[in-house]
């Protein structure tokens, strides 16, 4: 099946087509085709509810992702049995909410979107952020990930963790 | 797939504010909060139908219709047609009814669509048209059998009747039909539209969906009325996604995306609910035979 896009939100006119070429690559980069992985685009509304419900955070987001597999090795990719089970899990990602950030340091939406989306990614290969060691760790997967798509595509992408880690 | 989010209990990570140490567990997907309510414009579901099956409640109505005899005409209007207490109840009934959706009615005119469309009404029938360089696009619904049924209307005898801001709300969702006509081609492009069920609020929809899906495309002859079934028609069910989104990035440069499908339903729910007060009327003045 691949990816499956879905776009619940008319705020952000979205390229899916795009979206789906930059996915693409993010999934050629850590050799995780075979898997299928949905990308659903929503407002802040949507995910401020979303956040609300699983992280009681009521506040709009820029990505949530939710894992088909639980308790990953971070890097380690899964061994499914089955066919249904070649599967990683979804993000939702705040188009709306990247849009907004995008706008105030004039980046371009869909770079962003692909920043974003490979963050998410890393969650559902378990990477986390919970302690320095994995803050640490996980960085580094997204600036091996992001290099490698500036190396493949020549458009220059930074980690948002980084711009996170200034921030804090 | 996306319906691994019902069967994945995983962390929920929040990117910007990433503080370490912020995650959270996920709950499945199928929680009834995470509908977004749709903006379109609604209006209260309070249909005669269902106010015959709550005995008339808020017409004030009791259903003699049902006991008066048939045979034995007590009015005369000279048409020498048949007319029985029934349909004097009926008309009654009617006159109460037209009042109630009246009332309703929130605004006389149709919401305009933005983007430059321009609306043809024939009956039932609507056309959107619009120019965008050398491309026509036409849209084309039909507002019949275009609200979807209400499993949530089935109110128990006994059960107390839920107050008008409790009541479902009537949203009309047509599928519609997309025509892009380039100059100097003989075929239109015609892509067959529609609505999911399951993004209205009814049924246990495990999946998100889009807000309007490509279920069809094909090619047909230009401005023919009649779909010609020997054009190979493409169906999305089995399609691959990419092309899928290429197809849905082509609509949306021709102004046909989640806007426009919302705007579209809010048309389409102004215009049912104009036909179905018009049809009402029709009836009552057949039935009285004024």
């Amino acid at each position: 099946m691949g990816v499956v896009i879905r776009n619940l939100q008319k705020v952000v006119p979205l390229r899916r087509s795009r979206l789906r070429r930059d996915v693409d690559t993010l999934r050629h980069i850590l050799g995780i085709q075979k898997f299928d992985l949905g990308i659903v685009c929503v407002d802040n509304h949507r995910i401020q509810q979303i956040n609300n419900i699983y992280r009681k955070k009521n506040v709009p987001t820029d990505v949530l992702s939710f894992p088909y597999y639980e308790d990953l090795r971070p890097g380690k990719l899964p061994c499914p049995l089955h066919r249904d089970e070649l599967n990683l899990g979804d993000i939702f990602l705040g188009v709306e909410f990247v849009m907004k950030q995008c706008q105030e340091e004039s980046l371009d939406l869909h770079g962003c979107l692909t920043v974003v989306t490979a963050h998410g990614i890393c969650h559902l290969l378990g990477y986390r952020h919970e302690t320095d060691e994995e803050w640490t760790e996980m960085l580094q997967r997204e600036s091996y990930i992001l290099s490698e798509f500036s190396r493949l595509t020549g458009r220059h992408l930074e980690p948002l963790m980084k711009r996170c880690s200034q921030e804090t | 797939m996306l319906k691994s989010v019902v069967r994945a209990v995983g962390a929920a990570v929040r990117l910007s504010s990433a503080a370490p140490g912020a995650s959270a567990r996920a709950l499945p997907l199928s929680c009834p909060t995470l509908r977004t309510p749709s903006s379109v414009t609604t209006r209260p579901f309070t249909r005669s139908m269902w106010m015959l099956s709550n005995s008339g409640a808020s017409s004030g109505y009791r259903p003699k219709l049902f006991s008066s005899k048939v045979l034995g005409p007590s009015v005369s209007c000279g048409c020498g047609g048949l007319h029985t207490e029934g349909d004097k109840a009926f008309g009654d009934f009617l006159s109460d009814e037209i009042k109630e959706e009246k009332k309703i009615q929130k605004n006389k005119n149709l919401p305009k669509m933005s983007g430059g469309w321009e609306l043809e009404l024939n009956g039932t029938e609507a056309k959107l048209t619009k120019h965008a360089s050398g491309d026509k696009i036409t849209v084309t619904f039909n507002v019949n059998n275009s609200v979807p049924p209400n499993f949530e209307e089935e109110v128990e005898e006994g059960q107390p009747q839920k107050s008008a801001e409790e009541e479902p709300e009537i949203i009309s969702t047509p599928n519609f039909v997309v025509e892009v006509t380039k100059q100097a081609v003989k075929h239109s492009l015609v892509f067959d539209c529609q609505f999911p069920e399951d993004e209205m609020g009814h049924g246990e929809g495990e999946e998100e969906s889009d807000i309007f899906n490509i279920r069809e495309v094909s090619f047909q002859p230009e401005g023919d009325a009649d779909w010609k079934e020997t054009s190979y028609t493409l169906n999305t069910d089995s399609l691959d996604w990419a092309l899928y989104d290429h197809l849905m990035d082509f609509l949306a440069d021709r102004g046909i995306d989640n806007t426009f499908a919302d705007e579209l339903s809010e048309l389409s729910t102004a215009i049912e609910h104009q036909e179905y007060v018009k049809f009402l009327e029709d009836l009552q003045g057949f039935v009285k035979c004024n």
